[in-house]
C-alpha cells in the first residue's frame, strides 16, 4: 500500500488485494468527494480456454472448462453440459436433473461458506484475515468450516471428489449414487440448515456501510425454482429473454488496463449478477421458511446494498441445504446414469447460476461433435463494470475516511462481489488517487 | 485401535515433484509404521484445519521449493508461517495458512506440535507423473525421518 501526491491529491494503492481469487488492481482517482476515474485492472494472464477448446470433442468440455476454477468447477461443468445438450437436442428430467441440482447445492454451500466465514466476515469485524478473527471468534469460524465441509461432502459423494469432480458428463453422470449413499449425508445437512439460521442471526448484527446502488440486476428465472441450472435471462429493468438470445442482449468490451473482457447490457451499460441479483429477482421462488429466515435477518426486496450480500449468501446457503435435503429425501435412482447423445452439427447455449453469478457458455459443433467455436462469459467479467461503478457512489464516503480505512473499505467493497479473477481472465491491487 | 499419530501427505501426482509427499506415504505403506498410525492423503490443504483439531500428533510431508532438489528438511509451524508465500488462491488456504488457522482455533492443539518433513524440489511440473531422480532418491530418507519422529526405528 502506498500513498502518492500532496495537498488535495492522494493515492492509495494496494499492490495485491488479498482474499479475492486471482491477481488484480484497483485504482480510484478522487477529486474532492467525487471519483473521476475507477479502474479495476485484471493482470492475471489470459488463459485462452476458448481457443484451446476448438478441435476438442464435445464430451471434453465439462471437464476441461471445470479446470478454469477451483471453487466453482461444478458451475463450469453444468453450463458446459447444458450448452452441449442444447446443441445435441436432449434435455434431462427426473432424478438426473435432481442430481445436478444436488451437486450444484453442494458447490454453493462450499463456495458461499468459504466466502462468508473466511473471506468476508473479517472485514465486518475489523480483522485483517480469518486467522486473526479465529482467535476471538473461533466458534463461528469452526461453524463456517463445518458448513463448508457439508457442501464438500455432497460434491465428493456425487462428483467422486471434492475439487474438480469427475463424475459429470454430457447427458448425466458416469455413475448414479444409490439412495443410502446420499442418505448418509442427511444428518449433517439438517444440522447445516439450522446452523445457517444461527449464522444469519450473528451476521445480521454486523455494521453495514451505507450504499444503495441502482444496479440492473440480472439472473436466471425459472417458473417454479430458485435458479441453479435453468431459466430465462431476466433483469430488474425488464429484460426477459431465452438463453439463446444472450448475445443479442449482452456485449463484451476490451479495456486497456485489464486482461479480462468487460460485459455490459447492449444499449444500457453495467449490470450485476450473483447472489444479490438472484435474491432480488427470485425471492418469491424461495420457500416460505427461507423467506422468513431472510426477513428475520432484516433482508427484504429490493435489497440494493452490496455490503449486505454476506447475508444473502447465508440465505442462499440455507436454501441450498433445504434443497439438498429435499432432493435426497425424494431420490429414487435413475434407470440409467446418463442419456445417450449423438453428435450433430449445431450451436448450443447454456447458462447456469455459479455461486458468483451467471455463467454463460456457447459452443459450435461440427457433425462429428468437434468444437469449432467456444464462448465462455464468467460472472466476474459481467460484474466488472458494476464493481467499478460502485466506487463512483462510494467516493464521498471514501474521501472522508483516513487513508487506511478508505483502503480497507474499498477492498471490502470489492469482496462484496466475491470476484474470481482467475475465472475472469481474463484481479487486485488497489490504488486511490485523490486530486 | 485408537489413532496415535497421523502422517499427512500433500501434493499432486500429476505435478511432477509436487507429488513427493504422496511418494513418501507410499514408501511408509511398504514399511511397517507404528500401530495406530494413520496415513492420510489430503487433496485440499484446508482439511488440515479439522484434522489438527484433535490432539493426535501429526507429521506433514510435503514438497518445498529449494535451490538443491532432493534435500530432506524438518520444519516447525513457526518456520512454515515465516516462509509462507502469498496464497496462490483465495478459494482455499495453503498448508501454512491452514496450520495457522488450526493453531488459532485450538491453541496448544496438534498444530503447535506439528512437524513438517519437507523435501526440496525445483518447481512443480504440469501434467507430468513421476518424480525427478534427485527427488525420488530422497524418498527413503524422508520416510526414515518420519519414522524417527513417530518414535520408530527406521530400517
Amino acid at each position: 500500500m502506498s500513498e502518492r501526491g500532496r495537498g488535495r491529491t492522494r493515492t492509495i494503492q494496494v499492490d495485491y488485494l488479498a482474499r479475492v481469487e486471482g491477481e488484480g488492481s484497483l485504482t480510484i482517482k478522487l477529486k474532492g468527494d467525487q471519483a473521476t476515474e475507477v479502474r479495476l485492472g485484471i493482470f492475471e494472464p489470459p488463459r485462452f480456454f476458448e481457443a484451446f477448446l476448438r478441435g476438442r470433442a464435445y464430451r471434453e468440455a465439462p471437464d476441461l472448462t471445470s479446470r478454469i476454477c477451483g471453487i466453482c468447477p461444478v458451475a463450469y461443468q453444468m453450463s458446459a453440459c447444458h450448452a452441449m445438450e442444447d446443441a445435441l437436442g436432449i434435455r434431462l428430467e427426473g432424478p438426473l436433473r435432481e442430481l445436478r441440482r444436488l451437486l450444484y447445492a453442494g458447490e454453493w454451500i462450499e463456495s458461499h461458506g468459504l466466502h462468508v466465514f473466511l473471506l468476508h466476515a473479517p472485514d465486518f469485524l475489523g480483522y485483517p484475515d480469518a486467522i486473526s478473527m479465529a482467535k476471538v471468534h473461533g466458534d463461528w469460524v469452526k461453524k463456517g468450516l463445518r458448513l463448508k465441509k457439508a457442501g464438500n461432502a455432497i460434491v465428493a459423494r456425487l462428483g467422486g471428489r471434492e475439487i474438480h469432480p469427475i463424475n459429470v458428463r454430457v447427458g448425466g453422470f458416469y455413475r448414479a449414487p444409490v439412495k443410502q449413499e446420499l442418505e448418509a449425508l442427511l444428518p449433517e445437512l439438517r444440522w447445516g440448515l439450522g446452523a445457517c439460521a444461527e449464522c444469519l442471526e450473528w451476521t445480521s448484527g454486523f455494521s453495514f456501510p451505507r450504499l444503495e446502488r441502482d444496479y440492473e440486476l440480472v439472473a436466471l428465472r425459472h417458473p417454479d425454482e430458485y435458479p441453479f441450472c435453468e431459466g430465462r435471462l431476466v433483469s430488474s429493468r425488464g429484460l426477459d429473454a431465452g438463453v439463446h438470445d444472450y448475445d443479442a442482449h449482452f456485449e463484451e468490451e476490451q479495456v486497456s488496463y485489464s486482461n479480462a473482457l468487460r460485459s455490459r447490457v447492449r444499449g444500457r451499460g453495467a449490470y450485476l449478477c450473483g447472489p444479490l441479483a438472484r435474491f432480488n429477482l427470485n425471492f418469491d421462488r424461495l420457500s416460505p421458511e427461507i423467506q422468513r429466515l431472510a426477513s428475520g435477518a432484516g433482508l427484504s426486496v429490493p435489497c440494493r446494498n452490496p455490503f449486505r450480500s454476506i447475508l444473502v449468501r447465508l440465505v442462499e446457503m440455507a436454501h441450498a441445504f433445504e434443497e439438498a435435503i429435499r432432493i435426497i429425501e425424494g431420490y429414487a435412482p435413475p434407470a440409467q446414469p446418463f442419456v445417450e447423445v449423438a453428435p450433430r452439427a449445431a450451436t448450443g447455449f447454456g447458462a447456469t447460476e455459479a455461486p458468483r453469478g451467471l455463467l454463460f457458455h456457447r459452443y459450435a459443433l461440427d457433425a462429428e461433435g468437434t468444437i469449432t467455436g467456444a464462448k465462455i462469459v464468467p460472472p466476474t467479467s459481467q460484474n466488472q463494470l458494476a464493481m467499478e461503478e460502485d466506487f463512483f457512489q462510494l467516493a464521498a464516503q471514501l474521501s472522508r475516511l483516513p487513508h487506511r480505512e478508505a483502503t480497507h473499505r474499498a477492498e471490502q467493497a470489492i469482496r462484496n462481489h466475491d470476484p474470481c479473477i482467475s475465472c475472469a481472465t481474463h484481479f487486485l491491487k488497489l490504488e486511490v488517487e485523490r486530486e | 485401535m485408537s489413532t496415535r499419530a497421523r502422517v499427512v501427505g500433500i501434493g499432486q501426482r500429476v505435478a511432477g515433484d509436487d507429488g513427493v509427499g504422496l511418494a513418501v506415504l507410499d514408501e511408509l505403506r511398504r514399511r511397517s509404521v507404528p500401530e495406530g498410525t494413520e496415513l492420510i492423503h489430503l487433496a485440499d490443504p484446508m482439511d488440515l484445519v479439522s484434522l489438527l483439531e484433535s490432539g493426535d500428533r501429526a507429521v506433514l510431508v510435503d514438497a518445498v521449493l529449494g535451490s538443491t532438489p532432493g534435500r530432506v528438511v524438518e520444519l516447525g509451524p513457526e518456520e512454515l508461517s515465516r516462509q509462507a508465500p502469498l496464497p496462490a488462491s483465495s478459494h482455499g488456504l495453503g498448508a501454512a495458512r491452514a496450520i495457522q488457522l488450526a493453531g488459532a482455533l485450538s491453541p496448544g492443539g496438534a498444530a503447535s506440535r506439528l512437524r513438517v518433513v519437507a523435501v526440496t524440489i525445483h518447481a512443480p511440473d504440469r501434467y507430468r507423473v513421476g518424480l525427478s531422480p534427485e527427488v525420488a532418491a530422497a524418498v527413503p530418507q524422508a520416510a526414515d525421518h518420519v519414522l524417527r519422529l513417530l518414535g520408530s526405528r527406521p530400517r
